[in-house]
């Protein structure tokens, strides 16, 4: 009989250190929840991060947690599934770490579509710098490096990740902990890549999207009569805000599909890579050189 | 054109007594010179015995013989008309006649238009890289004339494709037989297509250099077989083509080489980049992610064939950043990666490369150079990148640079190369560059029993959480690894400065401690790196550096000195980080005259050596940096201006190099 798993299970000897109030304490606590109601075992879990406040995430997990470079945790855990595929890997990071400097890689991960869960913990402005603007910042958002108001538009990231052939994409808001539990489990059950970006103030640089704020400005999109997450269009409609006259940001699952994983496009073997007998095919690998006889 | 009898006067006078290979080959870098393009002072009177590299045979009835099965030929043309297939085919000849094969690329960066030209050089010794001069240029257009003229080897001779272009008399060198030959021509009223002058060609080389037809035909068969009955028929009949059309027109005139078969033996014919591929499937390597630059592409796609025959996986990422944060999760996932690229991907991977080497995490990273800076010339040769390899990324890690000299060494080097990284747990490179990894050569079957597979302190058995350590310090400081899925080994790895168990932590004793952890693996790995190799007489007063690609023009400029009664040594690196200083120092110390002979406009394997060396006046670079390998004699003349002949060059500085530019 398996041992039935808690969030204490999910717990590391070093404490978070994160600002009082920080969004990402509640995106961490529904994660460990998430992990131990779906009975993962720690030692099965792959857990990547990228560089920023949210990139810490991993080192409050017990897991086998991987700390990487500014923005490309994707291609760090794609290759983990693909080495893996018996592992549970998610990755993790924040607005810029996703959508700046790693933008290019969530693009190709949506596109690739392993069996990886991405959660993108986002507040709108860069915290570990010490609050400049993020892709996610409103256009005329002030801050140290957009003294003049931040000239740029801010990116819709999981409309760019539906364009893009996303397969799962879900929002959530890290102060509704038990609905961001469900989300981040069903996106873990999901097969393909799953994002969830969480709304997660920053509640040291961030004044304007605050938790009021939020809670003004969000809605679940389960709640909408008819809503149907295999939509695709519908999907479109309601990440462009165009259905929802007052503009507020949709939240829930917003649209999933089933398309072929990367794993089962590769046609990857049964037995994890991590497992292959590197003595073995001797004949085979001697067979090679034929060609160049 | 001269008539046929003086035609085979001419070439009967170069088989006066004492004439060779070398005095033809001073002739040739005299003619050079006359041209105004070879830089490089005469040197000529000098005593020492000659040697006679072999005898030259006569036979009357052709006119005589002046190379025998020592050739090496030039098909220039446009991108993408052929030379290159052409030119793998008669390599492939070559090979099945039992001649040591060395081939070179020398094309532009389009795929269309465009002159390129594919160098095959056969000989009866290996020979790794080309010989100072072209024997037979087989050029299809005007242009290829015009580029190559002049490095034929006196009493060489071209085939050109007169269909639509005549060669100015100006260029038409009467030191070197001309045959016209309407190859397009043909092609089309012969066989209705144009693009059979290729093969043709071939015909035409075939029969002036007297290639067993059989073996030809067996060749040809062997390569458009599986292209139907309809492309073996036509290129059967472009041989038949050419070698008819030299019958009908130049049966007296024979080209003065003559090629005659020996035993192919159990031998293979290889590219350097199929060999790295090839050594890192037998090393264990199971996954590996890249993004196709040139001249590493070939590297991804080999493995994208291959490897998932044996159960890997082979991703063409979005870009090198993470193609190297890939081979990273993977390797962090416990398989055996890697990632193959260039100047331009490998500046890309430069951070990460720092995050494996604090992470500890294994990976090889193959960088096939090409000359920079920038796109700088993509597909064109050049040594610049070792500084880069050595010392690029913010902060310090342990590394290791090897350098293959030879298509049989990339083999075993690329194999080794996970070992390596294992045991140390660190990033390893394997340098090479297009003059190599893109070359292909003859080499003996490769021994895939040498290969063993070792990696090091990884556990898969379960540990005990709370004890268990993954930086945990030891002697040799390498760390028990574990991987993803092990039983109580769940741990954080961080790029940020971490404590023995991963946590991450500022304090300055753990961060002094863990420096020297991670550094001092550099020293605990010396006895594992594969050893330089001394080539030559090991007591000679001239002592040569260099390694990769000039090993091969290196070897054969030591082995023609040695002749003229020079004797010279060569210390060939294989490892070029850590730095062999020992063995360097040695190499250096009783030198009379020191070359460090590299493709690089400063100098950086020079500089390394001075590190360990100190300055000294008896120094000397010998280096190139064109786009183009080194010919033997170009090392030769340059070693000869320094050790035989002191006049003018005692008034330059001491800083100075021998710059070799044609």
């Amino acid at each position: 009989m398996a041992k039935v798993l808690t969030p204490k299970d999910f717990a590391t000897a070093t404490p978070a250190w994160w600002c009082a109030g920080c969004g990402d304490y509640g995106v961490l606590s529904a994660l460990k929840q998430a992990l131990a109601e779906l009975g993962k075992a720690p030692k099965d879990v792959a857990f990547v991060s990228g560089i920023g406040c949210s990139g810490k995430i991993s080192g409050y997990v017990h897991s086998y947690a991987f700390h990487g470079v500014h923005g490309r945790a994707l291609p760090v855990a794609t290759a983990v599934k693909l080495a893996n595929h018996e592992l549970t890997v998610i990755a993790a990071g924040g607005d810029g770490d996703g959508y700046a400097i790693g933008a290019g890689h969530f693009l190709h991960a949506v596109r690739r579509n392993p069996n990886v869960t991405y959660i993108v913990m986002d507040n709108q402005t860069y915290g570990l710098t010490k609050g400049q603007s993020s892709p996610t910042s409103a256009t005329g958002y002030v801050t140290g490096t957009s003294p003049g108001g931040n000239p740029d538009a801010p990116i819709n990231g999981l409309a760019v990740a539906l364009a893009a052939g996303g397969s799962f994409l879900a929002r959530g808001f890290s102060a509704h902990p038990k609905k961001l539990v469900e989300l981040l489990k069903v996106a873990i059950e999901h097969e393909g890549f799953s994002v969830v970006e969480v709304m997660s103030p920053c509640v040291t640089y961030n004044k304007i999207n605050t938790y009021a704020w939020f809670k003004e400005n969000t809605y679940y999109v389960d709640a909408a009569p008819g809503y149907d997450e295999r939509d695709r269009l519908r999907a479109f409609g309601v990440l462009a805000a165009g259905e929802n006259a007052d503009g507020k940001i949709p939240l829930g699952v917003l649209y999933r599909d089933s398309r072929a994983t990367l794993e089962t496009l590769m046609h990857l073997p049964e037995q994890p890579l991590t497992k292959i007998d590197l003595t073995s095919m001797h004949r085979e690998l001697a067979a090679l050189s034929n060609a160049y006889a | 054109m001269i008539d046929p009898a003086a035609h085979r006067a001419r070439i009967a006078g170069r088989l006066e007594p004492g004439s060779n290979d070398e005095d033809l080959i001073r002739e040739w870098a005299r003619h050079e010179r006359s041209l105004g393009g070879y830089r490089l002072l005469c040197v000529h009177a000098r005593g020492g015995k000659r040697h006679r590299a072999r005898k030259v045979t006569k036979d009357s009835s052709s006119g005589g013989v002046l190379r025998q099965n020592n050739l090496e030929i030039m098909f220039g043309g446009q991108a993408g008309d052929g030379s290159l297939s052409t030119g793998d085919l008669i390599a492939g000849i070559f090979k099945r006649m039992g001649l040591e094969v060395y081939t070179y690329k020398d094309f532009p960066s389009r795929i269309r238009g465009g002159h390129t030209n594919y160098v095959i050089r056969a000989g009866e010794r290996p020979n790794y890289g080309m010989a100072d001069a072209v024997d037979a240029l087989v050029a299809f257009d005007l242009e290829a004339v015009e580029a190559h003229v002049d490095e034929l080897r006196p009493g060489g001779f071209v085939v050109f494709d007169c269909t639509s272009e005549s060669v100015p008399e100006a260029i038409r060198r009467s030191d070197v037989t001309w045959y016209d030959v309407p190859l397009a021509k043909i092609a089309k009223e012969e066989l209705g297509l144009e693009l059979a002058r290729n093969t043709i060609s071939l015909g035409v080389l075939a029969k002036l250099v007297g290639m067993d037809p059989a073996l030809v035909r067996r060749e040809v068969t062997g390569v458009y077989e599986r292209k139907g009955e309809k492309v073996l028929a036509l290129n059967v009949a472009a041989i038949e083509a050419g070698a008819s059309y030299v019958e009908r027109h130049y049966a007296e005139w024979p080209s003065g080489y003559t090629l005659s078969a020996l035993a192919d033996g159990d031998r293979l014919l290889m590219m350097g980049n199929d060999a790295i591929a090839y050594g890192a499937l037998v090393g264990g390597c199971r996954f590996m992610a890249g993004y196709p630059i040139t001249p590493a592409t070939d590297v991804l796609e080999w493995m994208a064939k291959h490897l998932p025959k044996f159960g890997g996986v082979v991703v063409q990422a979005e870009d090198e950043l993470a193609a190297i944060n890939m081979v990273i999760g993977a390797a962090f996932a416990g398989v055996r990666a890697m990632t193959a690229t260039s100047g331009p991907g490998q500046a890309l991977m430069t951070e990460a490369i720092g995050l494996a080497g604090v992470l500890e995490i294994p990976v090889v990273v193959v960088e096939c150079a090409r000359a920079g800076p920038s796109t700088g010339l993509p597909t064109k040769t050049e040594q610049s990148n070792l500084n880069h390899l050595i010392f690029s990324g913010h902060g310090e890690i342990p590394r290791v640079v090897l350098a293959p000299g030879t298509v049989e060494d990339s083999f075993y080097l690329a194999a080794r190369a996970f070992n390596i990284a294992e045991k140390y747990q660190c990033p390893v490179f394997l340098l090479t560059e297009q003059a190599l990894c893109q070359s292909k050569a003859t080499l003996p079957q490769l021994d895939i029993d040498a290969v063993a597979v070792d990696r090091g302190k990884l556990t898969t058995e379960p540990v005990v959480f709370g004890e268990y350590e993954r930086f945990a310090f030891t002697a040799d400081g390498v760390s028990p690894r574990v991987i993803p899925g092990v039983e109580g080994g769940m741990h954080l790895a961080p790029g940020s400065e971490h404590n023995e168990a991963g946590v991450i932590i500022e304090d300055a004793a753990n961060r002094k401690r863990m420096m020297d952890k991670r550094m001092s693996k550099l020293t605990a790995m010396r006895r594992d790196l594969p050893k330089p190799i001394v080539h030559g007489d090991k007591c000679a007063d001239i002592a040569i550096f260099g390694y990769g690609s000039n090993r091969g023009p290196i070897v054969e400029a030591l082995d023609r000195l040695g002749r003229d009664g020079i004797a010279a040594r060569f210390f060939e690196f294989r490892t070029l980080w850590p730095f062999p200083e020992s063995e360097v120092a040695a190499f250096a110390a009783e030198a009379k005259h020191i070359f460090v002979v590299e493709n690089n406009y400063s100098g950086q394997l020079e500089r390394l050596i001075r590190y360990v060396t100190g300055p000294l006046a008896h120094m000397h670079l010998i280096n190139k940096y064109d786009g183009k390998p080194f010919r033997p004699i170009e090392i030769i003349e340059a070693i000869e201006r320094r050790a035989l002949l002191r006049g003018p060059i005692e008034e330059e500085s001491q800083s100075q190099s021998v710059r070799v530019k044609r």
